[in-house]
């Protein structure tokens, strides 16, 4: 418990250091003892999760925060196993089902309705339901989705889902209409800053306000990211320095220089070097829409004012069909391939104005 | 002579033949040209391949019949005697003549038939050539017989020798009696009156057949009177059995070679695979093989004087391959006098005759073929038992007395487990090498005996997955294609015979058609034939689309040709119209691409070798527009994978090879294209995996508290680099014990991030044998990329210090687990203890009460001294059994050193040390 991130974490809803109104209402929402289905969605870093467990805390007490981690076997029906890691305390249970694959359906077919169907044992002592949080719902197949449906509906007199995305848009209607949903925004650039100060006073350091905004610009107010980027910079140099640079994480220099490739020469060689980059950052785990955005939008920085519309409207189309598709290198280069060709255009057809 | 002493003269003449070589050869040669040629035993055949193995590679045939005529010619002098064969028996003329002259050959016969698999040291060697002197056509003595009337003769020399006189109704009788035993006494075996019928019988059923063909052959063919005269021709030409089915039979059966000069594949392949099959004589048939030099010196012999004509750098050419197979043929034989390679495996594209090949020489070099092919029940037991049969066994009963050969036919479809089993049966010999000689006894026992019979595989694959493990072992025959020249030419016999008329240029655009596939040529003519074409031109056959296969090619093919323009100037049969250069040539190829596209089938493979392929071509395409079109098509056609494969909507399919033809006419040029195959994709697939799986060990044992929060994703995004960055702290290079009280607090602190995310350094060691401290696990492969500025590393030392004191830590958390756990342990003792008091305490109570309590200073085990424990002492003094405890005094009750004599056990002395009193 030794990153800043993990040890100033809040763990009640009082204590959370934005979006106060937001948790004020949640408060009141289980101030009663009883809520309904929720999905939390917002982007990675804005507190999702920290929110999550907050609730629970504020519903069953600290006892929640008594973790164990079960490893759990279940048989599909077409008698294969699948092994799964769930995260459970005495109240709620934890699941990941996308950590299945193609199979989440089975995991949600099997185990969440088995779970759900139990009754608590005391409910005198106990809230008469338990609490299922569904991690990265975007990732789950529609087949699992739609196997989810009937779930909720069903038991819900023993059980509440709170289901964690980072966005709704994969998620299909039928859920999204069961659940109350949430969102998370990101933090704004001030507020980052007030937590950056506060965490590094409570370490008893000092940090320049100067350098604390230049963090969480560079984290894009991922707060997670602006805390282990300034617990690094602690790392890197003590006392804090203002014009200290701050360091990033490597995928996103790498898709900088690829970025700057790109808009440097537009050749079919050129073509082949990007692919093998491109291949590089899919090897090292990142996931080919996030590319394709980071890659937008360093290649937008490069872009004059009409292009740029043009860029956006072809990263949206291949961003469509890599959602569509399988191999995502395909999608990826040739989104890279159309964006050579067009900004040659433009570079020549602007060289052309330039000479008559 | 009968079948029954033809069937001795072979296994005689063999023998014979093998000894002395070109010189009879040569003659029958020349002999076998003759249509009589059919009617000859088998033994002419084989001394022909004995012929041909000395001969030099591959010689047009027209050419080796003069050449054999000039051996004939130079030879005669030397060998005046063996003008037939009939004469050169007559030569070795036996002293010891007696009426039983069978005898000798009887042996043989026996000898043979035994054939004892298991041991073959047992088996006798092959009586000596004198000794097995012909049989019934040994008319010739020294001596007068004993019985039976005989003619003198003397000869010009002065010798005078006697002929026995026989008479052929005895001679009949003599042969009958052999093989049906009844009727002893009659000299005929059958009644004559049966013979009689049978022979009416027979002519009825000619009659009858004879009539039905010619119904038959009117209502088929239509017009000529031709067709009739050309099909009695043919009866008349093929043996009567041929005859009867000749109407339905395919025309590839009735003109398939049957002899090895008719073999149309390449000569060099053949002569290769008789000489493989050739080494199995001396195992086989007992004979000695010839000294190689004696042979060599023969064949140089020959060389230099037959073959004026044959160019020194042809034979130069040639010169590498031959030393190849021949190194390999030259292999000694192994010590059962097998060679080296047990089994041939003939590879090859359909239609080139290896089936027909392996059937022939197997028949030519004196066996009994054996088939299995993708028709039989190929699985495991049964394939075992087949080989087994084939190889072990032999037909007792019948004429059929040779040895098996097994042909095993298309092997390549056999599945892995058949395959595994031959192997098997191959590799035998290896365990009982030693034994096999010394202990026969034992060999009884064993039943599976070691391999004694050739075995030839056949496959048009040669690099299917299942045959693996057996090319190595395999002695591999690949088949080239026919030459078209002699193809034609066996087309132009075959519908000359036929009557067709078809000029030498239609039937090399034929051959060229199918790819001089044989059968193929062979079955478009007779179709053509059948459907009235009697005479044959360009035009009607490319108007035929038969013969066309829907062939395979290879991916390397597909992708040459669909980056390869087609050169404008070569003209192709069978596509249309002749190629126009420039517009015309479109259609055709977009269909030709099309076409093989589809028959190739692995749209998945094809559509990668293009992606990885197409921008290393030559592309004039400054404003990369046809690169935009590609990768639109591919993320198309991905689209289309996606959705056939989730939807299991298959009828899509037919849309992907489209693919193919938009890369041809995007890409397509005149040079020849350098292609690689594709591995970018499968090593991204193994490489993201790799990284999937550090990432999941990393996140395994990763504390619930923390691993609530993190998942692969965000692990990967955003928490590891900068994690890595805060694990290297800067720490001064001294010992952890020198370090100031804030060092100490960050060492603290870095150990437990550490922990907490379940990193560890763990000592390497380098191939150059430094060692080395690395990150477990493998995470800094999952998130540094090549090309970036380097992070900062901790020195060894740095590294050394932290594994040291993570290691200390965790023994320090182990242990304050335990003792969380122990407690409750310690109470339980506590209540139990007192009630039954234990064992050594029992003990010691008795020895106490006998002895002084000497007042020591208490000392462990360690030379310590033990301060009283109170809690202790009033926890038992709560018991309520202080009379014991007082009688034992200091010295024991409240130590934690128990002493107690057992001898040989190492656990005499306990004691629990604390890991905190350690470190």
């Amino acid at each position: 418990m030794s990153l800043w991130v993990d040890k100033y974490r809040p763990t009640s809803l009082g204590k959370l250091d934005y979006h106060k109104d937001q948790a004020a209402q949640l408060k009141n929402l289980v101030q009663c003892g009883d809520f309904p289905h929720l999905l939390v969605y917002g982007p990675s870093g804005a507190g999702k999760k920290t929110r999550i467990m907050c609730l629970l805390r504020e519903l069953y007490g600290a006892g929640v925060e008594k973790l164990r981690i079960e490893h759990q076997t279940i048989v599909s029906p077409s008698k294969k196993k699948i092994e799964i890691n769930t995260i459970a305390s005495n109240y709620h249970l934890e699941v990941n089902p996308s950590d299945a694959g193609n199979q989440d359906c089975v995991v949600i077919q099997e185990m969440i309705k088995t779970v759900a169907q139990s009754q608590q044992i005391q409910s005198s002592t106990q809230k008469d339901f338990k609490v299922v949080l569904l991690t990265e719902v975007d990732r789950l197949t529609k087949e699992a989705q739609h196997a989810l449906r009937r779930t909720m509906e069903k038991y819900m007199a023993t059980c509440r889902l709170i289901l964690c995305s980072t966005s709704t848009s994969k998620v299909i209607g039928p859920i999204r209409s069961r659940c109350l949903a949430i969102r998370i925004p990101l933090p704004s650039t001030e507020e980052v800053c007030t937590v950056l100060t506060s965490v590094c006073k409570k370490e008893g350091l000092l940090l320049p306000p100067e350098l604390a905004k230049q963090i969480s610009e560079k984290s894009g107010r991922n707060l997670r990211k602006a805390l282990l980027m300034c617990e690094a910079c602690r790392v890197q140099q003590y006392p804090f320095s203002v014009d200290q640079d701050v360091p990033e994480t490597d995928w996103e220099v790498y898709l900088r220089e690829t970025a700057n490739a790109i808009v440097s020469l537009q050749s079919p060689q050129r073509l082949l070097e990007v692919r093998a980059r491109l291949y590089e950052l899919l090897t090292h785990c990142i996931p080919p829409d996030v590319i394709m955005k980071v890659l937008v939008r360093e290649l937008l920085s490069n872009c004059d004012g009409q292009l740029k519309t043009e860029v956006a409207h072809m990263a949206a189309y291949y961003e469509h069909r890599l959602q569509l598709g399988n191999k995502a290198i395909y999608h990826l280069e040739a989104f890279t391939a159309k964006f050579m060709a067009m900004y040659k255009k433009f570079m020549e057809d602007g060289l052309d104005a330039m000479m008559f | 002579m009968d079948e029954y002493d033809e069937l001795f003269e072979v296994q005689d003449d063999f023998d014979e033949q093998f000894a002395d070589e070109l010189e009879v050869l040569a003659e029958l040669e020349e002999e076998s040209f003759k249509p009589k040629r059919s009617a000859r035993g088998p033994a002419d055949d084989i001394s022909d391949i004995e012929h041909l193995l000395h001969d030099q590679p591959i010689t047009p045939k027209a050419k080796r019949q003069k050449q054999d005529a000039s051996v004939a010619k130079r030879l005669f002098n030397t060998s005046q005697t063996q003008q037939s064969k009939a004469p050169a028996h007559g030569d070795d003329i036996t002293p010891p003549s007696s009426p039983e002259q069978y005898e000798p050959s009887h042996t043989f016969r026996a000898a043979s038939a035994v054939l004892d698999i298991s041991g073959f040291a047992a088996i006798p060697e092959t009586p000596s050539r004198p000794d097995t002197a012909a049989p019934a056509s040994l008319c010739v003595l020294k001596r007068p017989p004993l019985e039976g009337e005989f003619i003198s003769v003397t000869d010009s020399s002065g010798r005078r020798v006697y002929l026995r006189q026989k008479d052929a109704s005895t001679r009949v009788a003599e042969s009958r009696i052999v093989p049906n035993s009844y009727g002893s006494l009659g000299l005929l075996a059958v009644p004559i009156g049966e013979l009689k019928e049978q022979a009416a019988e027979k002519r009825h059923q000619q009659v009858v057949e004879e009539s039905e063909r010619l119904t038959k052959l009117l209502a088929s063919s239509v017009n000529d009177a031709f067709v009739e005269a050309e099909t009695r021709e043919d009866k008349e030409n093929e043996d009567p059995e041929d005859a009867e089915a000749l109407a339905s039979r395919l025309w590839v059966d009735r003109f398939s070679p049957r002899h090895y000069t008719e073999l149309l594949s390449d000569d060099f392949t053949n002569r290769c695979l008789l000489k493989w099959l050739k080494l199995w004589d001396t195992v086989v048939f007992g004979k000695e093989r010839k000294s190689r030099p004696f042979r060599s010196d023969r064949q140089a012999s020959n060389q230099s004087s037959f073959k004026p004509n044959q160019g020194n750098q042809n034979q130069n050419r040639f010169k590498s391959k031959i030393e190849v197979t021949e190194e390999l043929l030259e292999a000694e034989l192994d010590q059962y006098k097998r060679p080296r390679f047990k089994v041939a495996l003939l590879s090859g594209p359909p239609g080139l005759g290896k089936t027909t090949l392996a059937h022939v020489i197997a028949k030519h070099a004196g066996y009994n073929v054996v088939e299995i092919n993708a028709s039989d029940d190929r699985s495991a037991e049964v394939f075992q038992k087949r080989i087994d049969t084939a190889t072990q066994m032999k037909s007792v009963l019948g004429a059929n007395e040779r040895p098996n050969c097994l042909i095993i036919d298309e092997i390549d479809g056999a599945p892995a487990a058949a395959i595994n089993i031959l192997l098997a049966v191959l590799n035998r010999k290896d365990g009982h090498g030693a034994e096999a000689a010394a202990e026969t006894a034992k060999k009884k026992k064993k039943k599976e005996a070691i391999l004694l019979r050739p075995i030839i595989c056949i496959c048009n694959d040669l690099y299917a997955p299942a045959l693996r493990p057996l090319r190595q072992q395999a002695f591999l025959l690949t088949f080239p294609q026919t030459q078209t020249s002699r193809l034609a030419q066996r087309l132009a016999e075959i519908s000359l015979r036929q009557g067709m008329k078809a000029d030498t240029g239609t039937l090399t655009s034929l051959c060229e058609k199918t790819d001089n596939d044989i059968r193929s040529c062979i079955n478009t003519l007779q179709f053509l034939y059948s459907r009235g074409h009697k005479q044959l031109d360009t035009k009607t056959l490319q108007s035929v689309s038969v013969g066309q296969k829907d062939q395979n090619k290879g991916l390397f093919h597909l992708w040459q040709e669909i980056f390869q323009l087609p050169r404008t100037k070569r003209k192709r049969v069978g596509e249309g119209f002749e190629e126009v250069p420039g517009s015309g040539g479109g259609a055709q190829r977009f269909q030709h691409i099309l076409h093989l596209a589809s028959s190739s089938g692995e749209y998945e493979k094809v559509s990668q070798g293009l992606y990885d392929n197409f921008l290393s071509m030559r592309i004039r395409d400054p404003s990369l527009m046809s690169v935009c079109d590609a990768l639109d098509w591919l993320s198309f056609s991905d689209r289309l994978h996606q959705v056939i494969l989730h939807g299991q909507n298959f009828s899509l399919m037919k849309y992907l090879p489209f693919l193919s033809v938009t890369f041809h006419f995007l890409f397509a040029h005149t040079h020849v294209p350098r292609i690689s195959y594709p591995h970018s994709q499968h090593e991204a697939a193994s490489r993201l995996l790799g990284s999937k799986n550090a990432l999941a060990t990393m996140l395994s044992d990763i504390p619930a508290c923390i691993r609530t929060r993190i998942s692969q994703h965000i692990l990967s995004l955003d928490i590891l680099t900068l994690l890595l960055d805060i694990i290297c702290p800067k720490l001064r290079p001294v010992n952890p014990q020198l370090f100031s009280s804030k060092e100490k607090e960050q060492m603290r602190e870095l150990i437990d991030t550490m922990l907490a995310y379940n990193l560890s350094y763990r000592q390497d060691r380098t191939p150059e044998g430094q060692y080395t401290y690395v990150l477990e696990p493998r995470v800094e492969e999952v998130v540094r990329f090549s090309g970036l500025p380097p992070r900062r590393q901790l020195t060894y030392q740095a590294k050394q210090t932290i594994s040291r004191e993570m290691a200390q830590e965790r023994m320090r958390r182990a242990e304050q687990l335990m003792l969380q756990r122990n407690p409750a342990k310690q109470e339980e003792k506590k209540s139990s203890g007192p009630k039954a008091p234990m064992n050594h305490q029992q003990r010691l109570e008795n020895i106490v009460k006998q002895t002084i309590v000497e007042s020591r200073p208490e000392v462990d085990f360690f030379g310590r001294a033990v301060a009283p424990k109170p809690q202790r002492a009033q926890a038992s003094s709560d018991t309520g059994e202080k009379c014991v405890v007082l009688a034992m005094g200091t010295a024991v009750g409240n130590s934690d050193v128990w002493f107690r004599f057992n001898e040989g056990m190492s656990n005499a002395v306990r004691r629990s040390v604390y890991i905190r009193e350690l470190l």
